[in-house]
C-alpha cells in the first residue's frame, strides 16, 4: 500500500457533529488534510478544539458526519465496523496517552494481541515480530512482565512496540506523553524521532508545543478548523 | 466520624435512580422474606423446642423411628419406667398412648362421634406444666384398676360437641361405649401430645409390668430440668439402660444390640411422623433459603458495586480531599442500609401472608383426618423479627463490604489524572469472575433442587398406582370396644366383629347406587411401611437381606371396589377365613420376580422380623394386579405387596364403597346403612378416593410449592444477578474492548473472547453447583425415591437454562459496548 506517489492519508470536506441533548456540537468542520509516507505530523490546539476527535477518525475509531477519508488510496468513509477494524490492525498503529495496556495480559502478549487478529501471519513469525518490537524499544528482558509491574514509561514503550509491531502504514499518538514524567517523556519522544528516521509515518496529537516542534509539520486546530499548516526543521535538540 | 451529609446524599443517589434502588429493594425484600417465611416455618414446625410456656423443653423419649415402619415406635414400659424413676435430669416424664375413640351422649343425643384420644399416665398434665381450665386433671386413683372411668376433654370438643356447657364437670358422656364422667376441660389449643382431644388415664397394670414386655406400647413425654441439654439426657438414659439390657432374655436382645440402644430421646416436635419422614426435605428447603439469601446478597452487592464503579471519580475526590478510609465505608454503607431496611420492612409483609396462606393449606390438609398438631399454629414470632434483624445487619454487611472494598482499592491517582473507569485491577477482575461463578453454582444448586423435588411430587401425584378411584369413597370405621371387645381374639367376639362388618357389606351391595364394597387394613395409594419376607427354600443369610414388602389385610371379594383384580389363581373366600394353614395373595411384580416360571401358586411365603422371629408360612392361592401402597416418592413404599385375608378383624378397619350417582349420595348410604346396623359404629374420615390418596403427599406438595417459589425468586435471581454480575464486569472492560478493537479485532472476534471466558466461567460455576446439588439429592434419597425424570430435567434441563441465561447475559452487554464507536468507549466516563 506504500506508494510514496500518493498521500498515505486524503481528508476531504470532514466534518463531525455531536448531538448531545439535541444540541449539535461541531467538533470539526471543513478539513482538509493530506499527509504523505515518512512525514512526522503534529496536531496541536487547545483543549476541546477537536484534534482527538480528528485523531479518532484518522485511526477509524470513528466515522466522520460527511467527507471523504482515502487512507492509502482507498477510500475508508464508507466501511462497516469489521472492515474498519481490518484496516486498523494492518494499516495503522495507535500509542494512546494512558498506554491502554491489557492488565491480564504480559507485555509479549500485549504485543503479540493486534498480530493474533490477523490470519497471514503464523505463530513463529509473530513472535519474532514482538521479538524484533521489544529489541527496538529495549524493552526485551521484560517480555513476561505484567503491565502493573513496569514504570509508566517502560508501559508507554511497550505500547510503541505494539504500535509498530504490525508494520503499519501510519502511527497515531494520542497525547504521548502526557501521562509521563519529563524523563521518560524524552525518552518516549526520542522514539518516535528514531521510528521517524527509520521511515515511519507520524502523527501525534500534542497540546505541549515542545512535543509539536520535534515534528517536520505542524497543524494548529481550534475551534474544529485548522488555522495553521506549516513545515519546519525538526528541532530534536530541544529540550521536552 | 457520622454525618448528615453522606445519609442526605445516600438518600439522593436513591432518589436519583428509582429503578436502582426499587430493584434493589425488591431483591432485598425477596431474599429476606423467603428468610424469615422459612425460619418461622421451621422452628415453629420443627426446630424451636416445645415448651408449653415453660423455661425448659419438653423431649420424646420413644423408640427409634424406622423407615421400614414409616412411623416412631413405641417403647416397652418397662424400660420406660426405670428411666423415669432414675433419672436426674428431667423434671418429670408421662407415658401415653395414642388411639381413636367413639363419643356419644348418655341417651344418643349427640349421635357417635369421633375423636383423637390420647391414653396416658395421670401425670401428663403435670409434666406439660398446663392444667384444665374447669375441673381436675388425673390423679393416681384414677390408673387402679376398677376406679371409675373418667376424661378430660378438650375446650373444643367442649365448645362444639357439649356446647359450651360450664356444668359440664361431673356429667357422664358415652365413650367407646362406656359411661364415663368428665372431669375436666384442656384449655384451647392445647392437644398433647399431638392431636388430642380427649384424654383417659392408662390402667396402672399395663403401666408397670415388672419385667422386660413382649410388646412395646407406650411412648413418653419427658421435660428436662433447668440447665440440662439433650444430649446430658440422652447420655444419662443410655446408662440406665445399659444396666438392663445386659439381663435381657435372649428374645429381646436386638434391643441392647441397636446403635446406641433402641429408645432415643430426641426433640418432642420430632414425634411427627410427617417431620421424621421428610426431615431430609426440610433441611434441603433450608439450605435452598440460604443460598438463596446468598444469591440475593451478590445480587444487591453487585448492584452496588456498578453503582460505586460509576461514581469512583466521585469517591476519588473525596480521598483527594482528605477522607478518612472508616468515613468512606460507612459513607459506601448507607445506600445498603436503606435498601436492606426497607427491604426487611417489606419483608415482613411478605412472610406474614406467607404465613397466613400456610396456615390456610395446612387447615386444609388436615381438615379431613384432624391430624395437625396443635403447634402448627405459624406466626411472626419474636426470635423470627430477630432473626430479621441479625439477616439485615448480615445483608447490610456483605452487601455493603464489596462496594466498600472497591472504592477503598482503586488507583484514584489514575482516575483523577485520566478522568476514566477503566482503572480495574486485576483484583477486581478477579471478584467480578468469582462474582459470576459463584452466582452460576449458587442458581445452578437452587434450581436443581427445586426442580427435582417438584417434578418427583407432581409425578408422584399423576402416578398409576394401579388402582381406580373414580367413583369410590374411603371411610374408616370404628367399633366401640365396650360392645365390640376385643377378649383376648375370642371366637365370639370375632364372630360380631365379622357379622358386622359382612351385614353392613351385603346391605350396602344391595343398594342401587352401590356397586361394589371392599376392605382393606390400608388401601392403595396410603399405608406403606416394609418388612422383609422370606420364600419357602431361598432364605437370606441375614435378616436385613431378605427381600422388602408391604403386607395388607384385606376383606373378601374387596379388589373390585379399588378397581383391581385376580389375575391368577383365586380370590380369598370362606376355606381362608378359619383355615389353620394361612393362604396369601401376591402382586403381579412379586410373582414375576420371584416366580418367574409362572409357578407362584402354591409356594409357600413368610414374614421375617428381627431376633430370628418369623411368621407362620402362608401359602400363594392368587395374584392380583399390582398396586402401590404408600406415595411412589416415599422410600418406605414397597414394589411388592403380600395381602393376607382379614380374618381377625379389629375394630377400626378401612371401607371403600365403589357407587353410581352422587358421592354424597353414597355418602348418605353408608351413614344410613351403619346406622340400622349400630348406631354406636362411628364412620370418619369419609372421603373420596382420589382426596385420599393425595393426603400423603399433602405436606409433601405443600413444602413443594415452597420450593417452586423458591425456585421462581431462583430463576429471578439468577436471571438478573448473572446479567448484573456479568454486564458489570464486561462494562469494566470496556476501555479493554475499545483497546482491542483499535487494534483491528473484530466484532467476532471480541464477542468469541467474552464467550469464551463467560463459557469457562459456567464450567466452574456449573461443576460446583452440580457437585452440591448431586450431595444435596444423595442425602433425599435417604428418605424419598426421586424418579429419572426427574433427575433428567434437573440436573440436564437447568444448567442447559443457566447456560443460555449466561451466554445471553455477556452476549448483550458486549453487543452493548461493540455497537459504540471504540473511540467513545476509550473516552467513557
Amino acid at each position: 500500500m506504500n506508494n510514496n506517489n500518493k498521500p498515505i492519508v486524503e481528508l476531504t470536506d470532514i466534518k463531525k457533529i455531536f448531538i448531545c441533548d439535541e444540541v449539535e456540537t461541531h467538533a470539526l468542520s471543513n478539513i482538509n488534510l493530506k499527509i504523505n509516507k515518512g512525514e512526522y505530523l503534529s496536531i496541536s490546539g487547545p483543549s476541546g478544539c477537536g484534534k482527538s476527535t480528528l485523531l479518532s477518525l484518522l485511526g477509524l475509531l470513528d466515522i466522520s458526519s460527511n467527507g471523504s477519508y482515502r487512507l492509502s488510496g482507498h477510500d475508508v468513509s464508507d466501511l462497516n465496523s469489521d472492515e474498519r477494524a481490518i484496516i486498523r490492525n494492518k494499516e495503522i498503529g495507535f500509542i494512546f496517552q494512558s498506554f491502554n495496556l491489557i492488565s491480564d495480559l504480559t507485555v509479549a502478549e500485549n504485543i503479540e494481541l493486534p498480530l493474533s487478529y490477523r490470519e497471514d501471519i503464523n505463530k513463529k513469525q509473530r513472535d519474532a515480530m514482538v521479538k524484533a518490537s521489544l529489541a527496538k524499544v529495549d524493552m526485551l528482558h521484560r517480555a513476561n512482565h505484567f503491565p502493573s509491574q513496569l514504570s509508566g514509561g517502560q508501559q508507554q514503550r511497550v505500547a510503541v512496540a505494539r504500535a509498530i509491531c504490525g508494520n503499519p502504514s501510519i502511527i497515531l499518538a494520542d497525547e504521548p506523553t502526557g501521562n509521563l514524567d519529563s524523563k521518560n517523556a524524552q525518552l518516549v519522544m526520542a522514539l518516535l524521532d528514531q521510528l521517524h528516521s527509520e521511515g515511519a509515518t507520524i502523527c501525534m496529537v500534542t497540546h505541549d508545543p515542545r512535543s509539536a516542534a520535534r515534528a517536520q509539520r505542524i497543524i494548529e486546530i481550534f475551534d474544529g478548523k485548522i488555522v495553521s499548516d506549516q513545515s519546519h526543521i525538526k528541532t530534536s535538540a530541544i529540550a521536552v | 466520624m457520622f454525618s448528615w451529609l453522606d445519609i442526605k446524599y445516600a438518600v439522593r443517589l436513591l432518589h436519583k435512580r428509582p429503578i436502582f434502588t426499587v430493584t434493589s429493594v425488591l431483591i432485598a425484600a425477596i431474599g429476606l422474606g423467603l428468610t424469615l417465611y422459612t425460619y418461622s416455618l421451621l422452628s415453629q414446625l420443627i426446630f424451636k423446642p416445645l415448651t408449653l410456656d415453660n423455661d425448659t423443653p419438653l423431649i420424646a423419649i420413644e423408640g427409634e423411628f424406622k423407615e421400614s415402619y414409616a412411623q416412631g415406635r413405641p417403647a416397652d414400659p418397662y424400660h420406660l419406667n426405670q428411666i423415669s424413676t432414675q433419672t436426674e435430669l428431667l423434671q418429670g416424664m408421662s407415658l401415653y398412648t395414642t388411639g381413636i375413640r367413639t363419643i356419644n351422649g348418655l341417651d344418643n343425643q349427640l349421635g357417635t362421634k369421633k375423636l383423637n384420644a390420647s391414653l396416658t399416665q395421670w401425670n401428663l398434665f403435670e409434666v406439660a406444666g398446663i392444667q384444665p381450665i374447669l375441673g381436675r386433671g388425673f390423679s393416681p386413683r384414677d390408673q387402679f384398676t376398677g376406679a371409675e372411668p373418667v376424661a378430660v376433654i378438650g375446650y373444643e370438643v367442649w365448645q362444639n360437641m357439649l356446647s359450651g356447657n360450664k356444668d359440664i364437670i361431673g356429667t357422664s358422656i358415652v365413650v367407646n361405649g362406656v359411661v364415663t364422667q368428665i372431669i375436666g376441660v384442656m384449655p384451647q389449643d392445647f392437644a398433647l401430645p399431638a392431636t388430642a382431644q380427649i384424654w383417659q388415664p392408662l390402667a396402672e397394670k399395663s403401666l408397670a409390668p415388672t419385667k422386660p414386655s413382649k410388646y412395646d406400647s407406650f411412648w413418653a413425654v419427658g421435660r428436662l430440668k433447668k440447665g440440662v441439654s439433650l444430649s446430658q439426657f440422652q447420655k444419662e438414659m443410655q446408662v440406665i439402660l445399659q444396666k438392663h439390657y445386659q439381663d435381657l432374655p435372649q428374645e429381646f436382645s436386638w434391643r441392647a444390640s441397636s446403635p446406641g440402644g433402641y429408645i432415643k430421646a430426641f426433640h418432642f416436635k420430632l414425634t411427627h411422623d410427617a417431620i421424621f419422614q421428610h426431615y431430609s426435605v426440610f433441611i434441603a428447603m433450608m439450605l435452598m433459603v440460604i443460598l438463596i439469601l446468598i444469591l440475593t446478597c451478590i445480587n444487591i452487592g453487585n448492584l452496588l458495586l456498578a453503582r460505586v464503579n460509576e461514581q469512583i471519580k466521585d469517591v476519588a475526590i473525596r480521598i483527594a480531599l482528605g477522607i478518612q478510609k472508616k468515613r468512606l465505608v460507612l459513607q459506601m454503607l448507607w445506600e445498603s442500609i436503606f435498601i436492606c431496611c426497607l427491604g426487611g420492612l417489606i419483608a415482613i409483609l411478605i412472610a406474614g401472608y406467607g404465613l397466613e396462606v400456610t396456615n390456610n393449606v395446612l387447615e386444609q390438609i388436615f381438615a379431613i383426618n384432624g391430624e395437625k398438631p396443635f403447634w402448627w399454629q405459624l406466626s411472626l414470632s419474636a426470635d423470627a423479627i430477630i432473626v430479621l434483624l441479625v439477616t439485615i445487619a448480615l445483608m447490610i454487611f456483605l452487601t455493603g463490604f464489596i462496594p466498600a472494598w472497591r472504592a477503598l482499592s482503586g488507583d484514584f491517582n489514575a482516575v483523577l489524572k485520566d478522568g476514566t473507569r477503566g482503572a480495574t485491577g486485576k483484583k477486581s477482575g478477579k471478584i467480578n469472575k468469582l462474582l459470576v461463578v459463584c452466582e452460576i453454582g449458587l442458581s445452578c444448586v437452587v434450581l436443581v433442587i427445586a426442580t427435582i423435588l417438584l417434578s418427583t411430587s407432581y409425578s408422584a401425584k399423576n402416578a398409576d398406582y394401579g388402582i381406580e378411584t373414580q367413583n369410590r369413597i374411603t371411610a374408616t370405621l370404628l367399633l366401640p370396644t365396650a360392645s365390640y371387645p376385643w377378649n383376648r381374639g375370642a371366637p365370639e367376639s370375632k364372630k360380631k366383629r365379622y357379622d358386622f362388618y359382612y351385614q353392613l357389606k351385603d346391605q350396602l351391595t344391595q343398594l342401587p347406587n352401590v356397586n361394589s364394597v371392599g376392605y382393606f387394613s390400608a388401601f392403595p395409594g396410603t399405608g406403606g411401611g416394609t418388612s422383609h419376607y422370606e420364600t419357602e427354600g431361598k432364605p437370606a443369610e441375614v435378616f436385613d437381606e431378605n427381600p422388602v414388602w408391604n403386607f395388607e389385610g384385606v376383606g373378601l371379594d374387596s379388589w373390585h371396589s379399588v378397581g383391581m383384580s385376580i389375575i391368577k389363581g383365586r380370590d380369598f373366600d370362606f376355606r381362608d377365613i378359619d383355615s389353620k394353614e394361612e393362604s396369601i395373595i401376591i402382586n403381579e411384580s412379586m410373582a414375576k420376580d420371584h416366580f418367574p416360571n409362572g409357578d407362584a401358586i402354591g409356594q409357600r411365603i413368610r414374614s421375617v422380623r428381627r431376633g430370628g422371629k418369623y411368621s407362620s408360612w402362608r401359602t400363594i392361592i392368587g395374584v392380583v394386579s399390582d398396586s402401590v401402597h404408600g406415595s411412589v416418592m416415599e422410600k418406605t413404599s414397597a414394589k411388592h405387596t403380600g395381602y393376607g385375608v382379614m380374618n381377625r378383624w379389629n375394630t377400626i378397619t378401612h371401607i371403600a364403597v365403589h357407587y353410581t350417582g352422587s358421592q354424597s349420595q353414597a355418602t348418605t348410604s353408608l351413614l344410613k346403612e351403619i346406622n340400622n346396623i349400630d348406631s354406636d359404629v362411628a364412620a370418619y374420615h369419609i372421603q373420596s378416593y382420589d382426596n385420599l390418596i393425595e393426603q400423603p403427599m399433602m405436606l409433601v406438595n405443600a413444602v413443594n410449592k415452597i420450593f417452586l417459589w423458591c425456585g421462581l425468586v431462583a430463576l429471578f435471581l439468577a436471571t438478573t444477578g448473572i446479567y448484573a454480575v456479568t454486564a458489570n464486569s464486561i462494562t469494566l472492560r470496556s476501555q479493554e474492548i475499545a483497546t482491542r478493537r483499535a487494534l483491528g479485532a473484530r466484532d467476532k472476534q471480541v464477542i468469541k473472547l467474552f464467550m469464551n471466558q463467560a463459557a469457562q466461567q459456567l464450567c466452574l460455576g456449573l461443576t460446583l453447583g452440580i457437585a452440591l446439588s448431586l450431595w444435596i439429592i444423595t442425602k433425599l434419597t435417604q428418605s424419598m425415591i426421586i424418579n429419572h425424570s426427574s433427575y433428567l430435567i434437573g440436573l440436564v434441563a437447568m444448567p442447559i437454562i443457566i447456560i443460555i441465561m449466561v451466554l445471553i447475559a455477556t452476549y448483550i452487554p458486549t453487543r452493548k459496548i461493540i455497537l459504540m464507536e471504540p473511540s467513545e468507549a476509550l473516552h467513557q466516563r
